[in-house]
């Protein structure tokens, strides 16, 4: 019943096998050596399968072996893939989700080219007509899913150097790029005559271009705004220092992460030393801003003084947890250079008591707005 | 036999379906009693979009009926009488050429009238009142930011009537706390979204004084057919009255009456949905509503002054009675304001939706107010729940909200 080799994986199964139970049991169970040994005992269940299913490959009859060998199969490396995405999604199981999705795409991949190269090879004694066969059910994904890989990899290697080149080389290299991809589309539009090995030598030359400069941007890194803004970590609520000095954690290259938004509540400005609001629908500067409760709005921050400054939101005070203590409650913009905007999102729960009025303030600067939820 | 007449008969009922649906509709637009006619103008933006339907449908009904024609005509005389299939040819340039320019050239004076429509709507630089309006399942309010021109020195907040002054360019900047709404006076403007965390904006100008009902046009949820609002327009007379009046400060019922006691039952209940700016709790302290706490969208409608508006609930409910609502609405445009600031008397008020509105507000409009299904909102109710009144509470809270002018 056994054939030779699937005895020698079975006993390699039962081992490792046994050998995990042991590690688990008296070394780690979490460990690397577990998962590598039961891995190893998977595998080699696996491999006593095939073994068994195909009785290591030898026919029962002279006649039986001429037959199956009268047309044998195209080679093919689908096997390996396969085989290979296997030991990747093993290696990612013990190491990191990265080589373990990788591994799954590589599995996915050659299993569904190994399936559908078996499927063409059993439809004729004719590999021309089984070649052609496979063609035609593999291209509709082969072209799209190769397209995918190809697109992903000229974003991936074009986003690390507009990542690593400054904020102003950033907007020239893709204008220039685009304009380079325009004037070759063009071209090869306009001129169908044009030489097959020209286009090639072309986008290989571009090719290579992007991959070095891909590659050296990833080297050099992102550039040196980024890595601090990271550092900082801007959007951390508890780095936030709202004073009118400059603080810690919060305030470096602040004007580098702001997001404009288009539906805006209200812009509060600093201008000559004084504060003042507007509203969209109403043309003076305004001491009072009304808010809907409960409802997220933006206000825009406006700084046209030299000096920097953040904008606050003073929101009364609340009691800290179940505590009788009570803190003040609000929240600010980072530091603000000349001539910068920043926007702040708001969403107020409740209106303000007569005792706590709620107010935009900023310090440095006399004066306030008042924030009325009504 | 019996089967040529079942045909015959199913026939007659089809045409007869037809022409009596036909005929019902055709009858219905000769309607004069239809608050939303989208053909009756009352202020400047909708007549421009008035303006504008005026060109657009009528070219737009020749066309279709000419092409219905066209394809009957087709249909009839070149139907399938067993004549043999005519020679197939590719391409006429001469009806292709002829096919695209008149299409074109139609659209072109569409598009001019169209774009200019659409320009003119979209002005706000001469805006001369600005009022917020927010949406939320499944009522709308309002807040007036501070105006001194317009005497309002205080900001102003209600609920399911928009109160503006007659020749004004009113700009209302819509948002919304939950979903997609969208807001529309037919007879004062088109439809405007409101979104959130979104402002888009909306001119409203009335020319005389009245009131225009409206409806919320975007599917909100369970009772979106019920979000309704009414727009009053007022003098600028009767509007600075209105203002003086929404400004004027909270007065507590006087100790011993009954609307005292409806003061207590509206503090231990209502409070935390609902606020009345300047009501003090019985140790003096500012009453403050914590609808976060309550309502998945965050607000419940402020009740100050309630006795000043007509509605309640969405303007879903009247808070006057029948007669005093048609007294209210038929007025000429020369007596509505006083009518309208007139408010809710005790004699006026539409009890028996009021009061079946305090027993169990579930009952009167559908919403998500179940307690044991508010899983889905972490808790939180979308509406008024039940919240289990007695009659004698329901007795003293009717008579402290009528004192709420």
């Amino acid at each position: 019943m056994f054939t030779p080799g699937s005895k020698y994986f079975l006993g390699l199964t039962g081992l490792s096998l046994v050998v995990a139970v042991l590690y688990v049991a008296l070394v780690n169970p979490s460990d690397l050596g577990a998962i590598a040994l039961l891995g190893l005992a998977i595998s080699g269940a696996m491999i006593s399968g095939f073994s068994l299913f195909t009785r290591d490959g030898d026919a029962f009859s002279v006649a039986e072996a001429a037959e199956a060998n009268a047309v044998s199969p195209a080679p093919t490396f689908w096997p390996i893939v396969f085989a290979f995405g296997s030991a990747l999604v093993l290696l990612g199981l013990a190491t990191n989700s990265t080589v373990f999705v990788l591994g799954i795409a590589v599995l996915v991949g050659g299993g569904i080219e190994w399936t559908i190269q078996d499927w063409a090879d059993s439809s004729s004694s004719d590999r021309e007509l089984n070649n052609f066969v496979r063609e035609r059910a593999i291209s509709a994904i082969e072209y799209p899913g190769l397209a995918a890989v190809g697109l992903g990899i000229i974003a991936f290697l074009f986003s690390r150097v507009i990542l690593a080149a400054s904020k102003e080389a950033g907007p020239v290299i893709f204008i220039v790029v685009a304009t380079l991809i325009l004037i070759g589309g063009v071209t090869v539009a306009t001129k169908p005559a044009l030489s097959g090995k020209r286009l090639v030598s072309v986008l290989v030359l571009a090719s290579v271009v992007l991959l070095a400069a891909g590659v050296t941007s990833a080297l050099m890194g992102e550039r040196t705004e980024l890595v601090v803004a990271a550092k900082e970590n801007h959007y951390d609520a508890s780095n936030r220092e709202c004073g009118a000095e400059a603080s810690e954690h919060y305030d470096h290259l602040a004007n580098n992460a702001v997001a404009m938004k288009s539906a805006i509540a209200a812009t509060i400005t600093v201008e000559d030393g004084a504060l003042y609001a507007q509203e969209i629908g109403l043309t003076k500067k305004l001491d009072t801003v009304t808010f809907s409760r409960a409802t997220a709005l933006t206000v825009l921050f406006r700084n046209l003084d030299a000096e920097e400054h953040r904008l606050l939101v003073n929101l009364g005070s609340a009691k800290v947890g179940t505590t009788d203590v009570m803190e003040k409650v609000g929240t600010c913009t980072q530091l603000t250079g000349k001539g910068q905007t920043q926007a702040m999102t708001l969403k107020i729960d409740t209106h303000a008591t007569a005792a706590e009025p709620y107010s935009f303030t900023v310090p440095g600067i006399k004066g306030e707005i008042k924030l009325v939820v009504p | 036999m019996d089967t040529v007449s079942n045909v015959k008969s199913s026939r007659h009922r089809i045409r007869n379906t037809i022409a009596g649906v036909s005929s019902a509709l055709f009858l219905a637009s000769c309607a004069k009693n239809a608050p939303q006619d989208i053909f009756q103008p009352k202020g400047r933006n909708a007549d421009l979009i008035n303006n504008l339907q005026w060109i657009v449908f009528p070219i737009a009904g020749i066309v279709g009926v000419l092409v219905l024609a066209l394809a009957v005509y087709i249909f009839i005389k070149f139907r399938d009488k067993g004549q043999p299939i005519p020679l197939q040819s590719h391409g006429k340039p001469v009806v292709e050429i002829i096919l695209t320019i008149v299409p074109a050239l139609i659209l072109s004076v569409v598009g001019v009238f169209t774009f200019r429509a659409i320009f003119d709507l979209a002005k706000t630089e001469d805006t001369q009142m600005v009022i917020n309006v927010t949406g939320q399942q499944w009522w709308w309010e309002y807040d007036y930011p501070a105006q001194t021109e317009l005497g309002i020195t205080q900001p102003i907040i209600t609920s399911g009537q928009l109160v503006l002054p007659v020749g004004t360019k009113v700009l209302l900047r819509e948002t919304s706390r939950d979903v997609i709404h969208s807001y529309w006076i037919p007879a004062l403007n088109g439809k405007k979204d409101a979104v959130p965390g979104r402002i888009n904006l909306l001119r409203l100008e009335a020319d005389k004084p009245g009131i225009y009902a409206g409806q919320c046009t975007e599917f909100c949820g369970l009772s979106h057919a019920n979000m309704r609002m009414e727009a009053i327009a007022l003098s600028k007379e009767d509007f600075a009255k209105w203002v003086a009046n929404q400004q004027k400060p909270y007065t507590s019922p006087a100790d011993g009456t009954l609307a005292k006691e409806g003061e207590g039952v509206f503090l231990n209940q209502c409070i935390r949905c609902h606020q009345v700016n300047g009501l003090k709790k019985a140790d003096g302290t500012p009453a403050i509503a914590a609808p976060e706490q309550n309502v998945y969208a965050g607000a419940a409608p402020n009740l100050s002054h309630l006795m000043s508006r007509n509605t309640f609930a969405g303007a879903t409910y009247d808070l006057l009675s029948k007669a005093c609502r048609k007294d209210v609405w038929k007025a000429p445009s020369e007596t509505i304001g006083a009518k309208y600031l007139s408010g809710v008397s005790e004699s006026c008020l539409n009890q028996t939706h009021l009061r079946a509105w305090l027993r169990n507000a579930p009952a009167m409009k559908p919403m998500y107010a179940d307690p044991t299904k508010l899983k889905p909102s972490g808790g939180k109710y979308r509406g008024m729940p039940n919240l289990g009144l007695t009659e004698d509470d329901i007795d003293k809270l009717v008579a402290y909200l009528l004192t709420l002018k």
